[in-house]
């Protein structure tokens, strides 16, 4: 207690020092997103405007880096007991916003909270936790059902939020709108679908930001992102679009930073209706694209191409060793006329996403030159979402983020079994590659795992429930004066560590 | 997008002009002719589109996207490479497609509704009109863009969502001028020698209540092709890669800045168009109601 | 006259009834499961059901319209968002405000410019001053919205760099969005300004007006516009509830954190609630404004008065 209280004295001090170094500092960081965020109940959303909010407001038990080093968060630290026991050792003096100190009991109830249907939306995180014992006020053990080795990074993901008791129950069904948390800022006024305004919390246990409030305005419209930018309205905006790199670049008063992104953008074909459940149609479809082309075109020089379905950033991907797809038609044409396919006729579905229209676009026209006739869907979000579900589809267009950086979220997710009737749209099941998901989950790190996912990576393309479109990039642009600042791969971008110079 | 392109117009009509007199007199006024002219004009490309477009309108060229207007491409090209004037072109039969279509779809049902509740009045009356009422206090884009979410995206669609949204409108112009009409000499006329009823809507009372209906029509059409590239705006109209106007604007907003050429045109199009039948509508009233003639 | 305005205000309410009805039809027919938008993709099937049950999505048609007209008329209550769980009338008031600023807005720009406008082309009839006008304000009403926004924004944003293209915080970032709006019905007002004043100017008092010698701008300005002013009223008032509620485009172009585009993303987003509250909203909103024009009518022109008695 002592020692913290003296580390938190110097900080202070520190903070001061700087402050009185440069008193005309400014003292807003003004940011431009796409969207608003959707809620500031970390369990009731699964969405990256939603989750930036919610990193500055909360404090999860650990942290994980760009490069997915695990640090200390709430957990000063942590011991693995068994494969289904996680002991956390708290830290201590930790303050909400409303002045209560974080103990044990709220990491139970935060965590307890997030098994239950308010948790529905995160629930591929949180269905493995079946209790979390209360040791003292500073230590809890967290039980699992089963040996999972992604769920310990997943932690760090804003679900692993540590919130109030009595705020959150105090709020009931508000609370989405009330957040209290224990991290660096806390909420002054939220404006939906505008912006909202965080302010230092001046009791954070942690370094505490070097400027007062932080505002961030949702700016749907990417060229009014770039003029604010460039008429210097905003100290950070992003996602940057293909069209407005260079202008940034070139702009000496403005920084661009660009990162890749766990994510994958891929075009799924519904397995389960003929001909698609046959691998060699698919196949063929494949090889009547140019999906080089077809992503140049598309995202103008923005991502890659990935070779597998794991991110490149993600241990154990080999996205980066798979030779690059070439299109051959005649040979899409044989395969076809084998599987005996004739005068196809297919939908392809996409949501309103530019890039993914304009992918369609072009994919309905290269399978026009194989004789497959096609018509395009754009569907707004909530239809799509539907027409998926009734396995109404034929191809569709969808992204994928693995916004926890374990090779498990990457591929589970999408084609295990157990997903169907949640993000599995291809409606893969296939035992094989279950098993090779459950084998990955219960294997701690090393080669043994890593090679377990190389044979997976390889098996999926071998299946091809899908064609990989895309590996996206995180793109931003600052003012040339902020400091502290570097966009991450999963697009939760922190403003915690930002400063002016 | 407000959307009430039309100025309240005069239903009460003694005289019946020819055509040839209604010609005449919209010759009087240049911007009429202009407008109909230009309306002539984009009827016949759209008929002919195929004949007079250079590429076919989803022909993709990926090497030459974003090119500005040259020889080869004379409005430039978009994103993928698609000549803007084939687009263009194609746009507008889809374009007039939506507003005739539209229109059609409202003044069908709208003006039977309208004429029935003028003809028979009463109970009936009440009870059209009164559905009407509701319809009308919701505002007409609003009406659409829910009608257009819950059938889905698509062509057809989109004329139905413009046109059902358009039936309040066209249902109160036709009671009102059948109203006027109803209690005239000639109808009593009509009834006294025992005409149905169905034959002296269809013979004498439609006929003569034609004028408001037809620049209410010319003006709607307007407004339909007005609201529907406002849907396809936000997404919610055609499909690609079918070219209509109001998405090929929508599509090309993003580059704006870099290549204006991919906005400004359809964006144009769309406003010449409407103008064309706002000066064509507003000649027609002038020309069909000597009353009002300046 | 107060009779008058309680008939009319009761007359409201089948209307609304009529209107609820009528969207929500529409949306148990829109594809798109909101529990399912609601929950997220990896939503468990318990938890959906649980969703249905909670929100009474389980219930016939009838009896879950029933149930919403029942609450909403013993208690006020319309319900809440499916997604932040706040009262959908908190919702609508949060962007309110905005919309009305807008609207405003363009109709203040639209009564400064298009009267003085309409008038002197009245005045000057046949001039080129009144051709030209007459033809700019038909390329005004010609013009989508959507594109005169882009445009507005290539020239006072990207080029001229006087405006910003969105937030609708400063009085500033109003400017564009508020133009944009009101061309329509710049307009609209124009046109009208001009053919009523045109058709007052030939009254017989204002020849006699003139026989009685008195100056052409005391005519023009006092007696005519006095009495041309009813229908350009009506016409601005209209225009007002047309632009409260149609903002939709205008506010999705500038960002402006209006009902519209909330109206827009609830629609998206499968949040019932708000769509059907909104729509409601929107309805009362437009059906008052209305109701406001006919009485401003009644006492500005003592001849319609007296037939609401």
């Amino acid at each position: 207690m002592k020692k913290s209280g003296f580390v938190v004295l110097l900080m202070v001090l520190l903070v001061g020092l700087c402050g009185a170094a440069d008193a005309a500092a400014k003292d807003i960081l003004i940011v431009a997103d796409q969207y608003d965020a959707t809620t500031m109940d970390p369990i009731a959303h699964n969405d990256v405007p939603s989750s930036r909010v919610c990193y500055e407001l909360y404090d999860t038990l650990v942290f994980l880096d760009n490069e997915g080093n695990v640090s200390p968060g709430l957990a000063e630290s942590w011991e693995f007991l068994s494969g289904t026991e996680y002991k956390f050792n708290l830290r201590k003096g930790v303050k909400f916003h409303n002045g209560e100190e974080m103990k044990a009991a709220d990491v139970r109830y935060s965590m307890m909270r997030a098994t239950t249907d308010a948790g529905a939306k995160i629930a591929t995180y949180s269905q493995n936790v079946k209790d979390v014992e209360v040791v003292d006020d500073y230590t809890v053990i967290v039980h699992l059902k089963k040996i999972d080795y992604s769920f310990f990074s997943s932690l760090a993901h804003s679900w692993g939020s540590v919130i109030n008791e009595k705020a959150t129950e105090a709020a009931g069904d508000s609370y989405g709108m009330n957040p209290v948390g224990t991290g660096p800022f806390k909420l002054v006024s939220w404006q939906k679908g505008n912006k909202y305004i965080l302010e230092r919390f001046e009791d954070y246990w942690g370094p505490k930001p070097k400027y007062k409030t932080l505002e961030v305005r949702s700016v749907p419209e990417p060229t009014s992102r770039t003029i604010a930018l460039e008429t210097g309205d905003a100290d950070i905006a992003f996602p940057i679009v293909h069209n407005d790199l260079k202008r940034i670049e070139e702009n000496e008063n403005l920084v661009l930073f660009r990162r890749p992104q766990n994510s994958t953008a891929y075009i799924g074909f519904n397995v389960t209706k003929k001909p698609f459940d046959d691998v060699n149609v698919r196949q063929a479809i494949y090889a009547a694209l140019d999906i080089v082309g077809i992503q140049a075109a598309s995202y103008r020089g923005v991502g890659k191409v990935p070779g597998t379905l794991i991110p490149s950033a993600v241990k154990y991907s080999i996205n980066d060793e798979i030779p690059p797809h070439v299109q051959d038609v005649e040979k899409a044409k044989k395969m076809l006329a084998d599987a005996g396919v004739k005068d196809l006729k297919l939908e392809i579905w996409t949501n309103e996403r530019k890039e993914r229209v304009d992918s369609a676009t072009i994919v309905q026209a290269q399978l026009d030159e194989i004789g497959i006739k096609s018509e395009i869907k754009v569907l707004e979000w909530g239809a799509y979402l539907n027409g998926l579900m009734e396995k109404k589809h034929d191809l569709f267009i969808l992204g994928w983020v693995s916004t926890v950086p374990d090779p498990n979220f990457a591929v589970s997710g999408l084609l295990e079994t157990t997903a169907i009737g949640a993000s599995n749209y291809t409606f893969t099941s296939d035992p094989k590659l279950d098993e090779m998901l459950d084998k990955g989950r219960s294997l701690p790190d090393g080669d043994e795992r890593a090679a377990i996912y190389k044979e997976m990576q390889l098996y999926i393309n071998a299946q091809l429930p899908m064609i990989y479109l895309h590996n996206d990039e995180s793109i931003a642009g600052t003012q040339k004066n902020v400091k502290g600042f570097a966009p991450r791969s999963n697009e939760i971008h922190s403003f915690r560590g930002v400063y002016f110079e | 997008m407000s959307d009430s392109v039309a100025v309240p117009v005069n239903t009460g009509r003694k005289k019946r002009g020819g055509l040839a007199e209604v010609l005449f007199r919209l010759r009087k006024s240049p911007l009429a002719m202009f407008g109909l002219i230009f309306i002539v004009f984009l009827a016949f490309i759209a008929i002919f589109a195929d004949g007079l477009a250079p590429y076919p309108y989803q022909k993709q060229n990926l090497m030459h996207s974003y090119e500005t207007p040259s020889q080869q491409f004379l409005l430039g090209t978009d994103e993928f490479g698609r000549d803007i004037l084939s687009r263009l072109i194609y746009g507008a039969r889809i374009s007039l497609q939506v507003g005739f279509i539209a229109v059609g779809i409202a003044l069908v049902i709208g003006g039977m509704l309208g004429a029935t509740a003028g003809y028979y009045g009463g109970w009936i009356d009440n009870g059209i009109m009164r559905v009407m009422d509701v319809l009308l206090s919701v505002p007409q884009t609003l009406l659409a863009i829910a009608i257009a979410a819950s059938l889905g995206p698509g062509l057809f669609n989109l004329m139905i969502a413009v046109g059902i949204s358009a039936v309040p409108r066209y249902a109160r112009i036709v009671r009102g001028s059948v109203l006027s009409i109803r209690e005239m000499e000639f109808i009593e006329a009509a009834r006294a020698v025992g005409s149905s009823d169905l034959r002296i809507i269809l013979k004498h009372i439609i006929p003569n209540s034609m004028a408001p209906i037809i620049v209410q029509s010319t003006l709607g059409v307007a407004s339909a092709i007005l609201n529907a590239a406002g849907l396809s705006f936000i997404g919610l109209g055609i499909q690609p890669p079918y070219p209509e106007w109001g998405a090929m604007l929508s599509g090309g907003r993003q580059y704006i800045r870099d290549y204006p050429h991919l906005t400004l045109y359809p964006g144009l199009a769309i406003m010449l168009t409407i103008l064309s039948l706002n000066f064509l509508g507003d000649g027609l009233r002038d020309a069909l109601d000597p009353k009002l003639k300046r | 006259m107060i009779l008058y305005i309680v008939r009319r205000i009761l007359f409201l309410i089948p209307v609304l009834i009529g209107v609820a009805f009528c969207v929500f039809t529409l949306l148990y027919l829109t594809p798109g499961d909101p529990a399912r938008m609601v929950l997220g993709e990896m939503a468990t099937e318990s938890a959906i059901q649980e969703f249905r049950r909670k929100e009474g999505m389980d219930k016939p048609f009838l009896i879950q319209f029933g149930n919403y007209i029942y609450k909403a008329v013993t208690k006020g209550d319309i319900g809440s968002s499916y997604i932040t769980k706040r009262p959908v009338m908190n919702e609508i008031m949060a962007t309110f405000p905005s919309t009305l600023k807008l609207a405003a807005f363009a109709i203040v720009i639209a009564v400064i410019i298009g009267l003085p406008c309409g008038i002197l082309s009245a005045i000057k009839q046949y001039s080129i001053f009144d051709t030209l006008t007459m033809i700019f304000a038909m390329i005004g009403l010609s013009m989508p919205v959507f594109w005169l926004g882009l445009l507005l924004i290539l020239l006072f944003s990207v080029y001229l760099r006087w405006l910003p293209p969105s937030g609708f915080d400063t009085f500033k970032a109003m400017i564009l969005p508020s133009l944009a709006l009101s061309a329509q019905s710049i307009s609209m007002i124009t046109r009208m300004t001009r053919s009523s004043m045109l058709e007052v100017v030939r009254a017989d008092y204002i020849r006699t007006a003139r026989a009685k010698g008195q100056k052409e701008s005391v005519i023009i300005w006092v007696h005519a516009l006095h009495n041309a002013l009813i229908p350009i009223v009506t016409l601005c008032g209209l225009q007002f509830g047309q632009l409260l509620a149609g903002a939709i485009l205008t506010e999705s172009i500038f960002a402006v954190p209006g009902v519209g585009r909330l109206m827009v993303e609830s629609i998206k987003m499968r949040d019932y609630p708000v769509v059907q509250g909104g729509v409601l909203f929107v309805a009362v909103a437009f059906s008052l404004v209305n109701l406001l024009v006919d009485l401003l009518y009644a006492y500005i022109d003592p001849r319609i008065k007296a037939q609401y008695r």
